[in-house]
């Protein structure tokens, strides 16, 4: 055994490149791995914050259901299954500047219970002291937007009634601060809230954490047994498992990376292995003659690879760790108005890594190491192995009907089975595009040949010939185009998280919106506005009409629904409805249209005639479809006409425009609005807003894109390097028949450039495919296809040329140091 | 006794070659001066380690001596760097070597015109030169096989084909029997023997095979480093 190690290890010694740059590939891939893993955990404990922001570790609230009820410090009973518990009393206002409305919740509460519970974060460090008397703590999000600092005054309108505040100081955009709505909220003193508004009840709310080890469930039960019932409401704070949902919705393009760090660290290593072996034979050769048995070959090759996937992922997850701080820290710098992430660095991301490093080295060396340890005692001995071929025409074949397969399996599977049948779908676009690449490769060379004859002389004419049939050039073409599918296809998924996450308004045709009271002598006024190009007043009912299957927070109601469709990008569920439910909606007919999650909610579909009342008449309405917005939360839609006749809709309460400049036309609805509180905004600003956030926070997966590229670098410089390695005595024979160093360069830059094209043009299409499966799978979440950018795939082709042509250097200033007459001495 | 030009073809003056094993200095070549004049078949002997394939790698330009210089064309070509000798190996040098070192997947013909294609020319302006030589080491029905596709005595043809290609003034071969058994390796030794015959080729042979040396005109004898 001692001398398998001693072997083993002397292999490991001898051949420092090859151990280096097997290494290398572990450790990258188990730090990338390590890094995405741990990164979607923090986005994910990240996302947790934001949604929890208000609540900090609050689980529970309870909230008076009656004014008779007392909410003080007393109303919770004194239980071990409390941890901590904070009163926050809420009340809202409104600040104005220069026609510009924003909402602002006010909230106070005892400072010692809540920073127990959700201690607030100062934008320079520090805590809380002193702070009495009409002071406010803003957030850095509202204050930077309005540009107030510390020790300016701000006036807000507390029920119409102005109210000035010293700003004692500027919170970071967390914590209580953190909201998932419009407007800003912001912390003044418990005793100047009492103060100004006079309320039966100390608190609005009492938030509550619940001791280790016991579960909200379990202490809002408990609790419901302890408070009346008819006066009080103990309700969960968040929907954990809707949080947790969320969060792996949005770090999908993190394992999406994790997915393609593995693919190309299983390539990596198994071509590396196959070399490995290769190089092995006469060694192998040896151990069978003199009666070593086929497992005990295996074996030793096997543990040798081991001690690859071990040392790399030992390596792998303190690289992996300073990765993470570098990527996390840098986010911190970016985000001083945003969220802090933290690090969250868990036993199974370390374990997994670890382990995925030891399979992953440890299956990627077996297909080969097998092979050689199956091949006949007397050819390996005799130096005669000859790799068996398979015909061209059955791998194409396979490839072919594998792509088909893969291309057709997320379009046919049922809802349930997208995500296994997207993740086989990607696996096997891989897989067939692997299988296609040398056919494909031996096409192109030989189209290149003649062109390159032309342009490079015999020179590029050997080069394209040289890639025929040339096992080196299609593992480099192949491990290239899986890293550019790879950047592509995180590229274009991350841009579309982006971009879905920030612009909601993607599709719609609305350029700006005012959110207000408006009569009809106000719209004709908008209608007149220089620059407007088209408005849609629209009649908004909230918490006002029932159905039957319960009652809608919000219904809007145009007469115009063509106009309404596009302005709000609805995705009607079957295209033909539209049709019918505009014509319907202009003959003023009791129709609706319907979004799918309310006719989800509701047990509705298309046709179903549903009453709609407001409590003092009732109506049966049709449903004529259903659709899907992400510009709107509207649940249902009505024509105007029946709003006004059915449920006495009164003016005008949102209004979506078009306008040649936005930003103008929004300037003047604000000043048509004068002292009216109004939420106007451009979609551009809205998005802004939105992005500031947003666009921070998924940083880190723009940075994890150029580690694939660092990893797909390090596999082409192994394979180049690997390429070298058996080529070298290639290149002696060259040399030998008069091959000069220019010519060499020449030689090989052209080849690493083509294998560069092709490994580009293969990634282009793979990916292109790769992205539809992604979106096909994810489909039924989202209501909109992605936008792809050509400029994505033309810069990460282009990208890859450059790397592969960069990575030609590597074996270009090793052939220099070459000594022809050892390399071609022995065989 | 044949007659021979009055023109060295390769002339080597005192050629040392100096080796570092385990941080200590080797010396493979003590000084070794020779004259190989045109059109002469000159046969390198010795044990193995004597030094004579490091001798003969020297004289054919794929190794520098560490003292001494080598001379072809009444040229030193130890002080050329990598284009000129890259010029010297592909008009005026033809090199043949045990392995054969056939690119494995360029066919015959592409392998055999390596050197010409190297050096700038076109296919179609040697078809002629390509299908005679073809002929003369036997392979034209095996134009278009791969080096796998050949037995060992073809590979070496093909190797030989395309060191005399490119016309050059000479050829170095370094053991083209020792891979092959006696009889193939005997068809190989006649085919060199009627190139030196027929059209005056100065050939260096390096072999270990007393049979194989009887071919050649001159034999001369490497023992540690210096001339027999």
């Amino acid at each position: 055994m001692n001398i398998i190690i001693k072997y083993i290890l002397t292999n490991m010694k001898e051949r420092k490149v090859r151990t280096v740059v097997m290494l290398l590939s572990v450790i990258l891939s188990s730090s990338l791995l390590f890094v995405s893993y741990s990164i979607g955990a923090s986005y994910e404990s990240a996302q947790q914050k934001m949604a929890r922001g208000m609540y900090g570790k609050a689980s529970l609230s309870v909230t008076a259901l009656d004014d008779s009820a007392e909410l003080d410090d007393n109303t919770v009973p004194d239980i071990p299954e409390i941890q901590a518990e904070a009163g926050l009393r809420k009340q809202a206002a409104m600040y104005s500047e220069g026609g510009y409305y924003e909402t602002v919740d006010l909230v106070s509460s005892n400072l010692e219970q809540l920073n127990r519970i959700n201690k607030p974060r100062m934008s320079g460090g520090g805590s809380i002291t002193g702070f009495s008397g009409r002071q406010i703590i803003l957030p850095d999000r509202f204050s930077s937007k309005f540009g107030i600092s510390k020790g300016d005054t701000v006036t807000l309108r507390i029920n119409d009634i102005p109210v000035s505040f010293e700003v004692y100081g500027i919170a970071a955009y967390d914590t209580l601060f953190l909201r998932q709505t419009r407007g800003a909220t912001a912390l003044v003193p418990l005793d100047v809230l009492t103060d100004i508004v006079q309320q039966t009840q100390k608190y609005s709310e009492i938030l509550i954490e619940p001791a280790d080890d016991v579960t909200a469930g379990e202490l809002k039960s408990c609790l419901e047994e302890k408070l009346p019932q008819d006066l009080y409401r103990v309700s969960e704070t968040v929907d954990e498992a809707q949080i947790a949902a969320d969060a792996r919705q949005k770090s999908m393009p993190f394992f999406l990376i994790s997915f393609f760090a593995l693919t190309m660290s299983v390539f990596i290593i198994y071509s590396s292995y196959k070399v490995i072996t290769l190089d092995r034979l006469p060694v192998i050769g040896t151990f069978r003659s003199i009666g070593a048995e086929e497992k005990t070959v295996t074996s030793i090759l096997l543990a040798e690879s081991v001690v690859y996937g071990l040392t790399g992922g030992l390596i792998g997850i303190p690289v992996g760790t300073a990765i993470l701080k570098v990527i996390l820290h840098g986010l911190g710098d970016r985000l001083a108005q945003g969220i802090e992430i933290p690090a969250v660095i868990t036993l199974p991301a370390i374990s997994i890594s670890i382990a995925a490093a030891v399979i992953v080295s440890l299956l990627s060396s077996w297909i080969p190491v097998r092979r050689a340890g199956r091949l006949p005692v007397k050819e390996v001995v005799l130096g005669t192995v000859e790799e068996k071929k398979r015909p061209v025409q059955h791998t194409v074949a396979i490839a072919a009907i594998l792509g088909i397969i893969s291309i057709v399996l997320p379009r046919i599977a049922p809802e349930k089975m997208l995500y296994p049948a997207g993740g086989l779908s990607l696996l096997g676009l891989i897989a067939a595009a692997i299988l296609f690449i040398p056919s494909f490769t031996n096409l192109a060379a030989r189209g290149m040949e003649r062109l390159y004859g032309t342009l490079f002389g015999n020179e590029g004419m050997l080069a394209a010939r040289n890639m025929r049939d040339n096992k080196n050039v299609t593992q480099n073409i192949t491990l290239l185009f899986i890293s550019i599918s790879a950047v592509i296809s995180i590229s274009a998924v991350g841009n579309f998280v982006t971009s879905y996450i920030s612009d909601v308004f993607q599709g719609a045709e609305l350029e700006g919106f005012a959110d207000g009271h408006m009569e009809e002598d106000f719209i004709r006024q908008v209608k007149e506005l220089k620059g407007i190009e088209e408005v849609l007043p629209i009649h908004v009912l909230e918490d006002k009409v029932q159905g039957e299957g319960g009652s809608f927070t919000r219904l809007e109601a145009t007469d115009n629904l063509k106009c309404y469709s596009s302005m709000f990008a609805l995705h009607y569920s079957d295209g033909k409805e539209s049709e019918k439910a505009v014509s319907a909606f202009g003959e003023n007919e009791r129709v609706m249209i319907i979004s799918e999650d309310t006719m989800k909610k509701m047990g509705l579909t298309p046709g179903d005639k549903i009453s709609l009342s407001d409590g003092t008449y009732t109506a049966a309405y049709r449903i004529i479809a259903g659709y899907k917005s992400r510009a709107t939360d509207v649940e249902a839609v009505i024509p105007s006409y029946r709003a006004v006749q059915d449920f006495g809709a009164e003016g005008y309460d949102f209004l979506a425009y078009t306008a040649a400049d936005a930003d103008a036309v929004m300037v003047q609805i604000r000043n048509l609005f004068g002292d009216t509180p109004n939420w106007s905004r451009t979609v551009e600003e809205f998005n802004a807003d939105a992005a500031s956030t947003v666009s921070t926070f998924l940083q880190p997966m723009h940075s994890m894109t150029y580690f694939i590229l660092l990893m797909a670098a390090v596999g082409i410089v192994n394979n180049l390097l690997i390429n070298y390695m058996q080529r070298r005595r290639a290149i002696a024979m060259y040399k030998s028949a008069g091959l000069s160093g220019r010519q060499n360069v020449k030689m090989m830059l052209i080849e690493g450039v083509s294998a560069g094209l092709i490994g580009a043009a293969a990634a282009i299409a793979v990916s292109y495919m790769e992205i539809q499966t992604i979106f096909t799978v994810a489909g039924p979440k989202i209501s909109i296809r992605p936008d792809l950018d050509i400029a994505i795939f033309l810069a990460a082709g282009a990208m890859g040329i450059v790397i592969t042509a960069a990575g030609s250097a590597v074996p270009i200033l090793k052939s220099r140091q070459m000594k022809l007459a050892e390399e071609i001495k022995f065989e | 006794m044949k007659e021979y030009g009055s023109i060295a073809a390769v002339e080597g003056r005192n050629i040392t070659k100096d080796f570092m094993v385990g941080g200590t200095v080797s010396k493979v070549l003590k000084g070794i001066s020779l004259k190989v004049m045109q059109g002469e078949f000159v046969s390198v002997m010795g044990q193995s380690g004597s030094g004579k394939s490091t001798l003969l790698y020297i004289l054919g330009g794929l190794d520098t001596p560490t003292e001494g210089s080598v001379y072809i064309d009444g040229t030193d070509i130890c002080s050329f760097d990598d284009a000129k000798m890259s010029r010297i190996r592909r008009q005026k040098i033809g090199f043949v070597f045990q392995f054969y070192n056939l690119i494995p997947n360029l066919n015959v013909e592409e392998n055999i015109m390596l050197p010409l294609l190297l050096d700038g020319k076109k296919i179609r302006d040697y078809r002629g030169q390509l299908d005679h030589i073809l002929d003369v080491v036997g392979l034209s029905d095996r134009r278009k096989h791969t080096p796998r596709q050949l037995s060992g005595g073809q590979q070496q043809r093909t190797a030989i084909a395309r060191a005399l290609i490119g016309s050059p003034d000479i050829l170095f071969a370094d053991e083209p029997t020792g891979n092959l058994d006696s009889r193939t390796g005997g068809g190989i030794m006649r085919l060199l023997e009627d190139i030196n015959r027929d059209s005056g080729q100065t050939i260096i042979m390096v072999t270990h095979s007393q049979e194989a040396a009887e071919s050649s005109s001159r034999i001369i004898t490497v023992r540690d480093g210096v001339l027999a």
